[in-house]
């Protein structure tokens, strides 16, 4: 009967997702036995129950009366604030290594290399560890390094002058500014616009920015918080900084060790590319008269990013994953809000699929639009890459 | 000399919507020496290919030392270690020693003996007259050499029939001759032979039948003297107007 | 520069000086840079050695911190005093020689790894589970008068290296079956595969590590759940694998296809294929990321440290966190630090040279 191989393949197949389900079924009793006999009711019903504890550092008002549902939320923007932050500042950091360690410069090369050795080979929770005892290791706020009366560094923080809106509204402030600069860029050299004439376009980039800036202004303004200044300047009172914004240490620790370790790695990836740029056009753009720095943005910048795109988007992801660091020092990123939960309500199967199903989700949306981006800048057709 | 070794009836493959091969008939004896020529795409490859089953016909019956390949085939592998093949591209094992790409597949196929292999080996390498390449890798050699190591692997399974897919089309002139020396020789010695080539030469010295395909047909079909001297259709002119004209 | 160096270069020839000069001094710019950034470079090297070396503190008579009031340098009385803490954790006093015996036992196995003649899958594999058993057992304990210790009472680097070890001997012969698998030319046993290795990697390893504390516990029988290192482990190795199975993958698909086209041509069946021809190649080609995989995987036990182990870190972490210590946290951190320095930097360095001695034989 499984003579003949489409018999034998459907027989596998089959019998391939028959193990699958008996492993989901008897793992779902055995699931289920272990929470009768612990007495524990399953279902997503405590996501509106107040949570009773309050968290260290949340962009959105909260308080221990809110439910574990808008903790969450607060744990995921969190992570997805972490994350923009210490990919940006990765970037800033493995783009300078980058130039340095392709440099012709002895000395330049030299830091690159030292850099790249020292920060690549630690791990990075170590980093983050070390940088977080660093930071709560420095002054009092009575005692903080004052910078020029409008910042301040001690071991509570670091405090930054800000405006007095409420936590909701900069956050779509910064959405608004981030969109906006996603849009001006995908409008500005995306095929399908190529072929507008010059005033249209400057046009649509117009309404761009134009609106924006309205939905910015619009969400500072609506958000601001009565009876007080619009800019608000921390100030040293006693023994304690007012006003501001304060960064709390385990904020900074974990931005600066994804930029110092994230770095490290990206400044490899960037390297590699811009090596892989053959020497062959850069001197073309040379041979064509361009300045060295057309060369530089023109020719080999656009052609190392789309030889380096794929191996980015999984640093990128990467980079994102390590905002988990988060509960090694007591950041509320996703991860940590998380586990407190499971350690507090014990809905310990509920809450794990939530932080499976946000992380699956927000990394596959990461690939999935830079995946994007690459097919769209894609070099058309093959050629001679020498 | 009058066993069948092959029999093609009917036979049709598809590529998606593709028509590869058009009712392909073909009936191959044990002993024979047959050339297949053809234009680039015209299915030779593609055909000499499925009778070992690296691709897979769709209509019409195969039949191979007696076995029908169809998806009933329980075990494909045991046909093909009586269906030795030689590749355009060689495709000797680069991690492997020449002596170890000989004796690889009789010991782990043919539970040979590690000794009885070796021996067996070493016969065909002085056969294709490479016993002294043994011990180095096949990177080391040059690329008539290495077809000659997979001429040598091919034969220490000691198939009864030998497929050669466009043997010589990846090597320099210089080094064609030696390959097609040694092709002939096992010619001579009875060895049931299915060539895809170009070589004409070899076609005319050793081909019981030669073969001409085009776009998926058999067009023509007979013995050299007749093919080259009076063939009988127009695109088998052309064709061998083109190849002998250079 | 002294009259030495001058004449030092001079007899190196024109070239050295040229090369010196195009590296370094080619426009007033350059120069400045180079000037910048060696001054920088000194100093760094200048600091750290004045910290570390000339105005540190490397042993404590009497045990306490008294000798590192006041001084400007490192404190590295904090390894001297506890040290056994970071390396061995919290592993029974009189019985830490097993745990250095072990890590030396690994440590061989590691070394010998290296040395071509154990280059084929069945001697490297007896090599690490035998290495691996030598390790356990001498850890475990239990027989022949050896006090028996249970796994969750191991600790520090040596707790390190069990589970890098046992997670990478767990996750190998997985990656291997997932990246044959989503190769298979049945698809539902395929995209399953698929599934399973893209959402793996795209979880972070802490969230895994932590289900396999967590949720195992309530999905398995009592009699398979085992202690929850082994969870974890098999967590750590799951992760590992899920990787390893996509670096093996493109090592495979790297391959021409004539490889496995020959090789079915001359007969040979499916596992004889797989297992003689194209993953040994497989392997070759992976060599260079299977390297940085390992080099990753070393500094992500790490992470293991957040579902309540007691390895280096968490060791380093005790070691400074209680009372007197509590001022060299530097010292402790950095010293943690080397021995992932020690470890990832030569192994990458290996990986570095296996690269190039592959692409001088390349024929």
């Amino acid at each position: 009967m499984l003579k003949t191989r489409k018999a034998r393949a459907w027989a596998i197949q089959i019998g391939f997702l028959a193990i699958v389900a008996f492993l989901l079924i008897s793992s779902t009793l055995v699931a289920r036995d272990t929470l009768h006999a612990q007495g524990m009711n399953s279902g997503f019903g405590f996501l509106d129950r107040s949570t009773g504890w309050d968290v260290g550092f949340s962009l959105i008002e909260f308080s221990p009366f809110d439910t574990y549902g808008k903790v969450i939320v607060v744990g995921l923007l969190n992570t997805i604030f972490l994350g923009i932050i210490g990919i940006v500042l990765a970037n800033v950091v493995g783009l300078t290594i980058a130039v340095f360690r392709t440099s012709e410069n002895g000395a330049l090369n030299a830091i690159g290399t030292l850099y790249i050795e020292i920060f690549r080979n630690v791990p990075i929770i170590l980093q983050a560890f070390f940088w977080y005892a660093i930071l709560t290791h420095l002054p009092r706020p009575k005692d903080a390094y004052n910078l020029g009366e409008v910042a301040f560094v001690s071991a509570r923080g670091v405090y930054l002058p800000g405006l007095n809106v409420t936590g909701s509204s900069a956050l779509i402030f910064f959405i608004a500014l981030v969109l906006g600069i996603f849009f001006y860029i995908w409008f500005t050299s995306a095929r399908r616009f190529r072929s507008l004439t010059p005033s249209a376009k400057k046009n649509g980039k117009l309404t761009i920015v134009g609106l924006v800036l309205v939905i910015a202004v619009a969400a500072l303004v609506m958000g601001r918080i009565p009876e007080t200044n619009l800019f608000s300047i921390p100030t040293l009172k006693g023994l304690n900084i007012r006003e501001g914004i304060r960064i709390p240490p385990e904020m900074s620790a974990l931005a600066v060790s994804m930029a110092v370790y994230g770095g490290a790695y990206l400044a490899e990836i960037i390297r590699a590319g811009f090596l892989s740029v053959g020497k062959g056009q850069a001197e073309a753009a040379e041979a064509l008269g361009l300045s060295p720095w057309y060369v530089f943005t023109r020719v080999r910048l656009p052609l190392a990013f789309r030889a380096i795109l794929p191996t980015l988007t999984n640093q990128y992801v990467w980079l994102f994953k390590a905002t988990t660091l988060g509960i090694a020092i007591g950041f509320t990123d996703f991860f940590s809000v998380i586990s407190v939960s499971i350690n507090q309500s014990g809905q310990t199967l509920e809450l794990i699929a939530i932080l499976m199903v946000g992380f699956l989700v927000m990394n596959n949306t990461i690939s999935f639009v830079l995946n994007r981006v690459n097919k769209a800048i894609k070099l058309k057709g093959t050629q001679l890459r020498t | 000399m009058s066993e069948v070794a092959i029999q093609i009836r009917g036979m049709n493959k598809f590529y998606g919507t593709f028509h590869a091969l058009k009712e392909i008939n073909l009936t191959v004896q044990k002993g024979d020496r047959i050339v297949i020529c053809g234009p680039s795409g015209s299915g030779k490859s593609t055909m000499i290919r499925c009778v070992n089953r690296l691709e897979e016909h769709q209509a019409g019956v195969i039949e191979v030392l007696g076995t029908e390949l169809n998806d009933e085939v329980g075990n494909i592998d045991v046909i093909r270690r009586d269906v030795g093949m030689v590749f355009q591209h060689f495709n000797l094992f680069p991690h492997l020693t020449v002596l170890d790409n000989c004796t690889l597949s009789p010991m782990l196929s043919r539970k040979v003996s590690q000794a009885e292999a070796e021996k067996t080996a070493m016969m065909y390498l002085e056969r294709v007259k490479i016993p002294e390449q043994a011990e180095k890798f096949p990177g080391e050699l040059s690329g008539g050499q290495q077809q000659r190591v997979a001429i040598a692997r091919a034969l220490c399974m000691k198939p009864e029939i030998l497929l050669f897919d466009e043997p010589t089309s990846a090597l320099d002139p210089e080094m064609i001759s030696e390959v097609l020396e040694v092709m002939v020789e096992l010619a001579q010695d009875g060895m049931t032979m299915l060539c895809v080539t170009h070589e004409m030469g070899f076609a005319r010295q050793v081909a019981d039948r030669v073969i001409f395909m085009d776009k998926g047909e058999i067009v023509e079909e007979g013995p050299p003297e007749d093919f080259f001297n009076s063939p009988k259709e127009e695109r088998t002119r052309t064709f061998l107007q083109q190849i002998l004209s250079h | 520069m002294t009259a030495l160096d001058h004449a030092e270069i001079r007899a190196m020839g024109p070239s050295l000086t040229e090369s010196l000069r195009r590296r370094y001094f080619s426009s007033p710019g350059n120069t400045a840079i180079s000037l910048v950034g060696g001054a920088l470079l000194l100093w760094i090297v200048w600091t750290v050695l004045n910290w570390a070396v000339f105005k540190s503190v490397w042993t404590t008579p009497d045990g306490t911190s008294e000798v590192c009031k006041g001084i400007d340098g490192a404190c590295w009385a904090v390894i001297h005093q506890r040290g056994r803490l970071i390396i061995f954790g919290l592993f029974p006093y009189e019985e830490q020689w097993r745990s250095t015996l072990a890590c030396v036992a690994m440590l061989i196995t590691a070394i010998l790894s290296c040395v071509p003649w154990f280059w084929n899958a069945l001697r490297l594999a007896m090599l690490w589970v035998v290495g691996f058993a030598i390790f356990y057992i001498l850890m475990r304990g239990g027989f022949l008068g050896l006090l028996s210790v249970r796994p969750s009472e191991w600790g520090g680097l040596t707790l390190t290296v069990f589970i890098y070890a046992a997670g990478i001997l767990v996750g190998m012969p997985m990656a291997i079956a997932f990246a044959l698998l989503r190769r298979s030319e049945l698809p539902v046993i395929s995209g399953f595969i698929a599934g399973l290795i893209d959402g793996v990697r795209s979880l972070p390893l802490i969230t895994i590590l932590f289900a396999a504390a967590l949720i195992m516990p309530f999905i398995l029988p009592g009699w398979l759940q085992g202690d929850k290192i082994w969870r974890v482990i098999f967590g750590f190795g799951l992760f590992f694998a899920a990787y390893q199975a996509e670096i093996i993958r493109s090592g495979i698909q790297a391959l021409p296809v004539g490889q496995e086209e020959a090789a079915k041509a001359l007969g040979m069946s499916y596992f004889h294929r797989t297992t003689r021809i194209i993953l040994p190649q497989a392997f070759r080609n992976a060599l260079p990321p299977t390297i940085n995989q390992f080099v990753i995987t070393f500094k992500e036990t790490s992470l293991v440290v957040i579902v309540g182990f007691f390895e280096v870190l968490a060791s380093g972490n005790a070691a400074y966190g209680s009372g007197e210590w509590s001022f060299a946290y530097v010292e402790v951190y950095v010293f943690v630090g080397l021995i992932y320095y020690v470890f990832v930097f030569s192994l990458s360095r290996y990986g570095a040279y296996l690269e190039r001695r592959m692409r001088v034989g390349q024929h």
